[in-house]
């Protein structure tokens, strides 16, 4: 254990606790009655939303359904036969795109945010908040993780842009991220093992930290010139999140976080590729399980997904792909790419929640990407599931306006998820016919 | 009705004149191309029809708003994408669209930069990731790790751009994690207990490697033949009565034993592994041989050697030996700590001797046991190895094994021996150094003195005036750190390790991580002395001042020219600014791309991580010698000198180089080297890793020599494919460039540059034919050789018949590369974007540089002496 001053204060005059988990009877007969007021939850079925990015975008001719065949009747491409099974719970959209990306190699930076590069003047970089963020601003609430967003370690090489992960705060700013599934694992499952009251010391000690931190911010911020004084906002900001974060926990100090009925074994370092993306899966429909957070995004790996196809050639060379091997590599990785989220419905399905319907029927799932393929930014690839935001699944939408904004689609999400807002991003409106069959 | 707004039509503002002018200049698209408005797009765009809610008729010709850039951005996009003219209207001729698309795409970087100017305001700037890391180093004397930290150099400019260098709650946990983990390897617990025992450990080389041989080639192997031998003799019964799975593993087993016995055979049978062991590139045999420091050792400073000599008439390139870590990877693939050539025989073997600062481990050493050959290997942090170089890629070794053993029967020749190897310390460089610095720094009364609330209070702020770099913090924030180790106390903590929290939170605190510079709205001032001092050591060495540079602050004299002048000369001799060469370097001259690709090992074998080590090196290096020695710029163009080592020398195939040190050497004269175009960093960075790419070396030489910069690749240009799958030349496959107009408008001067360095392969050697292939799994289904045309033209015309009339061309423009590197650095040390504000800067710049020969060092010195450097 580190020894870190935002981990044990010492690692030498508390011992350590078993790593077997403390249930709750026990803390209740120690009088911490009052903290398992964070596991009490509202009764009905949690709504949950999730998006997962794929970078670089797809191979056109093979992902798209023909535009001829729209509404139920459609063929899954090669790229997506792998989702035969779950058709008819699948909406493949087309013509979906934000008017102000010209990055080409951008797959995510404004993918959920829909903002303009340019919309600040006197800076040559701007975004805005993401579609998840805003979710886990409501959903985030009852759960101990406000929002989850997972990575990798190839996402640099991997299509997605500038940013930690998927999600941009309401500052616009860049959240980090897991970035492999080790690391996921443990903030999601790995207990304490310290006991209470050592973790109250703790805590404790970490808002002592920032208090002394903030003493030192407000003299640093005297006589600082207004460009200078929203640099420094960025770090009130940082520790007031920090903060926030700290109530949680505090909320939560005597709760065990919940195992999953399938339990997960702790990953073995250095997973790459398919496999990698599989465990993150599985992490999720996990930690969906447990209602660990009902907000998901997952910036997934290019790269090293390549690799584990065999493939030797770059992420980059394969989007650039022709007729002949590169374009092959990239039908290849489409197709896993649909068999990987095929594994995932699978399991959506088969979770259970309590009044016997599935995690399925009440979670949202995007998949997809700002780039089309190669250097086109028009038609973003977008495949929705899932039950939780009341669209009716089973089609081909090919939408009329050819410049419809993604904004408009996390708008109609958002929504559907119960979420109140009238706008996101650049959105115009909301896509109704998603909602009637 | 028509309202071009522009009087002044025709001003072409490009970035390399607009200096000329006396004000910012602004984005204006010449008004002649309001003509292909006119015959193509008003039919449906003009005020009165406004299709699409869009005027082309109320368009402003000057982008000077985000609008209307926004606006035009939208048209440029909609030409790219080939969405207008709508395919049933009449198109517009190919000479008018390039020649439009030219300008806007320009117009449009010019309108982003002029709206993205800061007007020279500097904004305050954080801490980098490789800033927090040397002032860690120098505060405390420790390397911290901070892979866990965001590399800041990502976002396309540099990264001591303040405004680019966010802060978030992720990063500031770390910050405190890192802080502490610092200190607790900074310093010793109290009473301070003794110095670690330097221990020396030495491994004959065959006693791991041949158990370990003998063991696989009994067991697996001969084991697998046995149950064969017996299973086919016994006329049906099941394989599984022998031992084995089903008859395919038989049949597999009995595969393996006849591809692999003759290596093991061949191997334990040599008269070397009697007392050695046998290095060589592929095959599972003994690829490589580990030293294993245990992880009790402390981190600290190590030597490991190794007993090693050449077998004889092996091609130069076999004999050089990479040490590395192996980590916990069992593929084969190590990170490299460091390449040496062996000069030694098996009959003559010679000790070479490495340097490792070994660091506590994170990852233990474990064994990890193959399931079924038993093979054992030891994996973990310590676990340092030596194999002969090879291509640091999983499949490479098992390729090149193939192909010898289709050769050879039984795999490659082994190319080096191995006696032994040994590894000793942590070694002290000086004796008395106990407790180590670092520790006596923090506690300065010395070991004997108890650690009581007064000591540890002085403590406290001695710290934090180092490392908030001289600045006073409040009595509050004091009194609030001291609370902290307060508690600690209370709770039962030792004072050492309680010291170590108020400690961390100051290297979390904002006067540390922040460059701050206070001054009123809309103001500008001088800098002070200490603020200056601040400036200047983060531009030379990336790090804190050091207290020569304190000591004239405080005396109010580093503001005098002459002093200042000085300093930098100092500065930049010093070691530190090493920190500035290798991190302005890499940046300036896009060197991350370097790392994009996997280059193909069956194609280039030769271009492994040795090479790419030091092909990197060598750009760093040649650039501290034109400091150093104070040469000028002109010699990155062109120079009959390199600045190489050993492993480059065989690279370049340049002799008389010995060992792994940098130096200047004279280019023998028929070979094609001297100037970045000829290193082989510049030339491998534009490939793909698989074919050289005239495309990214033309665009490559516009950006960082003819200070004549692409737009940015458009989003949505259809992509050329009307030669898809054919075994064409690079060359002839761009020719589809001037195809299309959206295309024809950049690669019609780009390409043609890059035609110039088509002599040179993806991984930067010179070739006479280009080889072009078509291949799956390893194998190729089809190749073709080509002969190579390598003349092109500059973007202004002028022809050239090959490389070295290229090369040639572009030593010529000199002013436009000085121009460029001028800019670099003004953004790099100013920390923001070069903007239009900043021409005069760069002209003064320019005019001192030009008058001291343009060398390199001089363009520094102006920089620190301007105003602006000088100016908050």
């Amino acid at each position: 254990m580190s020894s870190g001053p935002f981990h044990s204060p010492s690692r030498r005059n508390f011992l350590r606790g078993g790593t077997t988990l403390l249930a709750l009877p026990f803390l209740e007969s120690f009088g911490f009655r009052r903290f398992a007021s964070a596991a009490e939850k509202s009764a009905t079925v949690p709504k949950r939303i999730a998006f997962i990015g794929m970078g670089f975008g797809v191979t056109r001719e093979t992902w798209f359904p023909d535009t001829a065949t729209m509404g139920a009747d459609y063929e899954l491409p090669d790229g997506l036969k792998p989702l035969q099974r779950h058709k008819d719970d699948i909406t493949v959209i087309q013509n979906l795109s934000n008017q102000f990306s010209n990055e080409a190699h951008w797959g995510s930076t404004f993918w959920l945010t829909g903002a303009n590069r340019y919309a600040e003047p006197g800076q040559s970089f701007h975004n805005s908040i993401s579609a998840d963020q805003v979710a886990a601003e409501v959903l985030g609430k009852e759960t101990r993780f406000t929002s989850i967003q997972l990575g990798s370690e190839t996402a640099d090489t991997s299509g997605h842009g500038p940013g930690l992960s998927l999600a941009w705060n309401r500052q616009g700013k860049p959240v980090a991220g897991l970035d492999n599934p080790t690391l996921a694992f443990h903030r999601l499952f790995s207990d304490e093992t310290m006991p209470l009251e050592q973790r109250q010391l703790l805590l404790k000690q970490k808002r002592s930290v920032l208090d002394s931190v903030m003493e030192n911010a407000k003299s640093v911020g005297r006589g600082l010139n207004s460009s200078d004084a929203d640099k420094l906002d960025e770090y009130f900001q940082s520790v007031r999140e920090i903060e926030t974060r700290l109530s949680k926990e505090e909320q939560w100090l005597g709760v065990s976080k919940v195992q999953p009925v399938d339990p997960v074994k702790v990953p073995r370092e250095g997973l790459a590729g398919a496999e990698e993306i599989k465990l993150m899966y599985d992490l999720m429909i996990a930690a969906m399980q447990v209602d660990a957070s009902r907000v998901f995004t997952y910036r997934q790996p290019v790269t090293s997904l390549l690799q584990s196809l065999g493939a030797t050639i770059s992420a980059h060379n394969m989007s650039h792909y022709q007729p002949g091997m590169r374009m092959e590599a990239s039908q290849k990785r489409d197709r896993k790419n649909s068999e990987l989220l095929a594994y995932f419905i699978d399991k959506l399905k088969a979770s259970k929640e309590a009044d016997g319907s599935s995690l399925y029927d009440h979670t949202t799932l995007s998949f997809g990407s700002n780039i089309n393929s190669i250097h086109y930014l028009t038609n973003c690839p977008t495949l929705i599931t899932g039950g939780g935001a009341g669209v009716k699944h089973g089609r081909h939408i090919v939408l009329e306006d050819t410049k419809t904004p993604l904004s408009n689609l996390w708008l109609t999400l958002l929504q559907g998820t119960g979420i109140d807002v009238d706008s996101h991003g650049d959105s115009t409106g909301t896509l109704s016919e998603l909602l009637t069959g | 009705m028509c309202r071009i707004l522009v009087a002044c039509s025709g001003i072409f503002c490009s970035v390399a004149d607009a200096s000329d002018l006396e004000t910012v200049p602004s984005a204006v698209m010449p008004e002649e191309h309001f003509a292909v408005f006119e015959k193509y797009c008003l039919e449906c765009h003009d005020s009165l029809t406004g299709k699409g809610n869009v005027d082309l008729e109320e368009l402003s010709f000057e982008l000077g708003d985000l609008e209307t850039a926004e606006r035009w951005q939208k048209i440029l996009n909609s030409l790219n994408s080939g969405e207008m003219p709508p395919e049933d209207k009449k198109q517009i001729s190919d000479e008018e669209k390039t020649a439009f698309l030219d300008d806007l795409s320009h117009q449009l970087v010019t309108a982003r930069k002029v709206l993205s100017d800061t007007g020279g305001a500097i904004t305050m700037r954080r801490l980098n990731r490789r800033e927090y890391k040397n002032s860690i180093r120098d505060l405390l004397g420790v390397e911290v790790d901070v892979a866990d930290l965001p590399d800041d150099a990502g976002s396309g400019g540099f990264d001591t751009a303040g405004g680019a260098l966010f802060f978030s709650s992720d990063q500031l946990e770390r910050y405190l994690t890192l802080g502490r983990k610092a200190l607790d390897a900074a310093l010793l617990d109290l009473p301070v207990p003794p110095r670690p025992e330097t221990r020396k450990v030495r491994v004959e080389a065959e006693e791991e490697a041949n158990k370990r041989i003998t063991g696989i080639l009994r067991g697996y192997h001969m084991g697998g033949y046995r149950k064969y031998m017996m299973w086919k003799a016994s006329n049906g019964r099941p394989a599984s009565d022998f031992g084995l799975v089903d008859d395919k593993e038989m049949e597999f087993r009995k595969l393996a034993w006849d591809r692999n016995a003759p290596q093991y055979i061949d191997y334990l049978t040599r008269p070397e592994t009697k007392n050695g062991a046998l290095i060589t590139i592929g095959g599972n045999l003994c690829p490589q041989v580990p030293a294993v420091i245990p992880d009790e050792m402390p981190a600290g400073n190590y030597k490991v050697r190794v007993r090693i000599g050449a077998f004889p008439k092996m091609p130069s390139e076999r004999t050089f030996v990479e040490m590395g870590y192996r980590g916990d990877r069992i593929d084969g693939a190590i990170d490299l700590i460091e390449t040496r050539k062996v000069n030694g025989t098996v009959a003559k073997p010679e000790t070479i001797e490495f340097d490792l600062a070994l660091r506590a481990p994170k990852n233990p050493l474990k064994e990890d046991v193959g399931t079924e050959t038993k093979k054992v290997v030891m994996l973990g942090d310590r676990v340092v190895v030596f194999r002969e170089r090879q291509p640091n890629v999983r499949g490479s070794n098992v390729y090149r094994n193939t192909m010898a053993r289709e050769a050879t029967g039984f795999g490659p020749d082994p190319a080096l021996w191995v006696d032994w190897v040994e590894w000793e310390g942590p070694v002290y460089d000086d004796e008395s150094a106990w407790p180590p610095r670092s520790h006596n720094e923090i506690f300065f009364k010395g070991p004997g003195v108890a650690l009581d609330d007064a000591y540890a209070r002085e403590i406290v702020e001695r710290f934090a005036e180092k490392a908030f770099r001289g600045r006073a913090a409040s009595p509050a924030f004091f009194d609030r750190l001291m609370a902290q180790y307060r508690a600690r106390i209370d709770h039962g903590e030792a004072a050492h390790d309680a010291i170590r929290e108020p400690l961390a939170v100051i290297l979390a605190s904002p006067a540390f991580l922040y460059l701050a510079e206070p001054v009123g709205e809309g103001e500008r001032r001088e800098l002070d002395d200490l603020e200056l001092a601040v400036r200047l050591s983060y531009f030379l060495w990336s790090s804190l001042p050091d207290e020569e540079l304190y000591e004239l602050a405080r005396k109010g004299a580093l503001k005098r020219p002459a002093v200042l002048a000085k300093q930098t000369a100092r500065m930049l001799n010093d070691p530190r600014s090493w920190e500035f060469v290798s991190g302005f370097t890499h940046q300036w001259l896009g060197m991350d791309r370097l790392d994009f690709f996997q280059y193909n090992y069956r194609l280039y074998p030769e271009f492994d991580d040795s090479v790419k080590t030091a092909a990197r090196a060598e750009v760093y290096h040649t650039i501290d010698r034109l400091i150093r020695e104070n040469r000028s710029i002109g010699e990155l163009l062109k120079s009959d000198t390199v600045v190489i080592n050993d492993v480059l020398a065989d690279f370049y195939d340049i002799p008389g180089v010995k060992g792994e040190q940098f130096r200047r050497v004279k280019v023998p004269d028929d070979l094609p080297r001297g100037g970045l175009l000829g290193t082989v960093a510049v030339l491998a960075m534009g490939s793909d890793g698989e074919r050289s790419s005239p495309v990214e070396r033309g665009a490559w030489v516009m950006r960082h020599l003819l200070h004549d910069a692409p737009p940015p690749a458009p989003a949505n240009v259809p992509q050329l494919s009307r030669h898809a799958g054919k075994l064409l030349p690079a060359r002839e496959l761009l020719l589809a460039h001037m195809d299309e107009a959206q295309c024809a408008q950049c690669h019609r001067k780009i390409d043609p540059i890059g035609y110039g360095l088509e002599n040179f392969t993806a991984a930067g050697q010179w070739r006479e034919m280009e080889y072009t292939e078509i291949a799956a799994n390893n194998r190729v289904r089809e190749s073709k050789e080509h002969p190579i045309d390598a003349s092109g033209t500059m973007p202004d015309g002028t022809a050239f018949t090959g490389f070295y009339e290229l090369r040639d061309q572009i030593a010529k423009r000199e002013d436009a590369f000085a121009r460029g590197f001028a800019e670099a650095l003004i953004a790099y040390g100013l920390g923001r974007p070069f903007g239009f504000s900043d021409y005069d800067l760069a002209d003064e710049i320019l005019a001192k540089a030009e008058s001291k020969e343009n060398r390199m060092s001089q363009f520094i010195h102006a920089l620190v002496q301007s105003k602006p450097f000088r100016t908050k």
